[in-house]
């Protein structure tokens, strides 16, 4: 069969397998940024999913982050309560080019012991 | 030299009904003469009466009507109307689905959005789904010898490696001969499905509707006219619809119906002409479904339909959470044939719950107040009309949890001078966490509809500023892509932010939901994408 671009599959369905929308190029891939924060929402859904959390910065501000991660299917063992409020994080992964509080996610810890060890593709 | 060919070919022309398409299964026979007539000149049929490919092959409606698309575009088969409809109906009865079958991949012929994963195995999706919904595949059955053809001919077409394991596992999910098929193709009288049919249907933003079908026997077996009449319960405005059906294999309804009144610029106009895709139960007293309209079908009723009674019927109700200790709430019970007199204790709830008083009745509704007990358990509960029951009908709970935003993940689309855009209509729906006391696990109970304020965040924006460049959502939860498309997709959280239900915190309990929107069209290798077909086609086809 002629390959298709990813992006263009979820014309089909919303099959998680063939939701991975888009590819990474609103994410700075040429660096990794660590950030360490308390988890508000996880958002177990298609296309991708989503871990919105807090940050404290050193004078105490916070500042709210989303991180973007694959889709369900492909958190092998995740549920929707892999992730839940109040669960501290240490989140890796390709920041926003806009600047955004946002990123790519591709390691995670969580204080509840649940780990995405390496994830750098969508 | 130029009599091997024609020998070869008259030769092959001889041996192919015997020799050909020899299968180890047994096959269908076909009778039908317009299919014998218009199919059998590439498709010959055999001692047996079995027709090359089709005598191995059953699929829903759908699936039949593609396949004749495919072989009127590729083959230049001539048909009529009539005939291609006729023919559409001999092998969605003949070489049909039964409804066990059918009811796993419904949501593809009714336009559902679905997260496909668990409908097939890990493998199927991968090979399949890279470019179907997998639903698509398994509205086919077919003999083990079939699917290996297939797979070959889909292989030479699309050129890729066929995959041995996917198909031995289609052969497995998907055979042609199976218990559900010969019991359901044996049966000898289907039910009559003419008369006065009960009816509440869900449109997303609009709530709940309930009235009555009038369905009249057609022409053909099979054939139906319909009218229907449809009151809104959240504003009591009365829709009124007429349109024809036809029921496939005795239990695919496929229909198409409009309102009495032209439908309006409004894309969402209740009044639009809807394809309708229902499944009637095997004893013929249910038949549900969805009525669909749009550009992607992304509008649609909900239709539950069950057949009149001579006594009362409970069919719905207007709200069905009600908090522990909360007294004097006001339920609006929908039906029919209710009494004239009715007393409190016509009316049947579980224990935690009593009926303080009935307010007003007519044929129709019931509207009661009931209050509950401080003591009681949070959890569903059944209420009855006398001996009309709704099953878990209203929820006793002590707060709202959480709230999500219906549908969860979604599609919109921008539009261009061939492309209509794409909409969505988004609901606020509360749930509270369910007896295991977590949320977002199975167990959670749905409460209901909360009123919401909306807003949308773009991702990856610093601030909402550019979101007018991707769309707006309404103060009903109505997104509307901008009309200029930005020739790219965007990632949009649509959020509801409840107005009355707070967290523990004293914030309000905030929700959303991830749609993406998307281009027009595509188009990728001389092949465009076809939004209103659901599959790609050659550029200028």
């Amino acid at each position: 069969m002629k390959q298709m671009p990813k992006m263009l599959v979820i014309l089909f369905a919303i099959s998680a397998l063939a939701f991975a929308h888009h590819g990474l190029a609103a994410f700075d891939q040429t660096t990794t940024i660590t950030v360490k924060g308390t988890v508000t929402e996880f958002h177990f859904i298609n296309p991708h999913c989503v871990v919105e959390f807090e940050v404290k910065d050193d004078k105490g501000n916070v500042q709210k982050w989303q991180g973007e991660m694959t889709s369900p299917a492909h958190l092998k063992g995740w549920t929707a309560t892999s992730l839940e409020a109040g669960n501290v994080v240490t989140v890796s992964g390709y920041r926003a080019k806009s600047g955004a509080p946002y990123m790519w996610v591709t390691k995670l810890s969580s204080s509840n012991g649940v780990e995405l060890k390496s994830f750098s593709g969508n | 030299m130029r009599l091997a060919p024609v020998c070869f070919r008259a030769v092959a022309f001889l041996i192919l009904p015997f020799l050909a398409f020899a299968q180890a299964e047994p096959g269908i026979p076909v009778t039908n003469p317009i299919v014998l007539a218009k199919c059998a000149g590439c498709h010959p049929v055999d001692a047996h009466g079995n027709m090359q490919r089709l005598s191995w092959e059953r699929a829903t409606p759908e699936a039949w009507e593609e396949a004749l698309k495919r072989m009127i575009r590729a083959n230049q088969v001539t048909l009529t109307p009539p005939e291609a409809r006729e023919i559409i109906r001999y092998l969605s009865a003949r070489h049909g689905l039964a409804p066990q079958e059918t009811k796993p991949v419904m949501y593809y012929a009714e336009r559902r959005i679905q997260d496909e994963n668990g409908v097939a195995n890990e493998t199927l999706l991968d090979v399949c789904a890279k470019c179907h919904h997998i639903a698509r595949v398994l509205s086919w059955r077919r003999s083990a010898d079939d699917w290996k053809r297939f797979a070959a001919a889909h292989a030479e077409q699309y050129k890729f490696k066929p995959n041995d394991e996917a198909v031995a596992l289609l052969c497995k999910a998907a055979p042609l001969q199976t218990p559900e098929w010969t019991s359901w193709s044996q049966r000898k009288e289907l039910p009559d499905l003419t008369g006065r049919w009960l009816l509440t249907a869900h449109v997303l933003g609009r709530g709940l509707f309930y009235g009555e079908m009038e369905v009249r026997a057609g022409q053909n077996d099979g054939d139906f006219s319909t009218s229907v009449i449809l009151h809104s319960v959240a504003d009591g405005s009365t829709l009124t619809r007429t349109g024809h059906s036809v029921v496939y294999a005795g239990h695919e309804w496929r229909g198409r119906s409009k309102g009495a009144n032209p439908a309006g610029s409004a894309p969402d106009d209740l009044s639009s002409e809807t394809r309708e895709v229902m499944s009637v139960s095997s004893e013929g007293s249910l038949i549900e479904g969805r009525w669909f309209w749009g550009h992607y079908q992304e509008f649609g009723f909900d239709v539950r339909m069950q057949r009149a009674l001579n006594g009362p019927t409970l069919l719905a109700i207007d709200r069905r959470a009600m908090k522990i200790g909360s007294e004097a709430n006001r339920i609006r019970l929908i039906g029919d044939s209710f009494p004239s007199s009715i007393q409190t204790n016509d009316l049947t709830v579980a224990s935690g719950i009593s009926v303080r008083r009935i307010v007003s009745s007519t044929a129709h509704e019931i509207v009661a107040e009931m209050d509950v007990a401080k003591e009681a358990a949070p959890g569903k509960r059944d209420l009855s009309f006398r001996s009309s029951t709704l099953p878990n009908a209203l929820v006793i709970y002590d707060r709202v949890d959480y709230l999500k935003v219906t549908p969860e993940s979604a599609m919109a689309a921008f539009g261009d001078e061939s492309s209509p855009r794409g909409f969505q209509q988004f609901e606020a729906i509360g749930y509270q966490r369910g007896p295991d006391n977590r949320m977002h696990t199975a167990d959670d109970v749905e409460l209901g509809p909360l009123d919401a304020t909306w807003s949308m965040e773009v991702f990856y924006e610093t601030d909402s500023a550019n979101s007018g460049l991707v769309g707006q959502v309404s103060s009903t939860g109505f997104f509307t892509p901008a009309p200029q498309s930005p020739n790219a997709n965007y990632d949009v959280w649509v959020v509801a932010t409840s107005k009355n239900e707070m967290k523990k915190d004293g914030k309000p309990l905030v929700g959303k939901a991830y749609v993406v929107v998307t281009i027009p069209s595509y188009t990728f290798n001389g092949r465009k994408y076809v939004r209103e077909l659901d599959r790609w086609v050659e550029e200028g086809q």
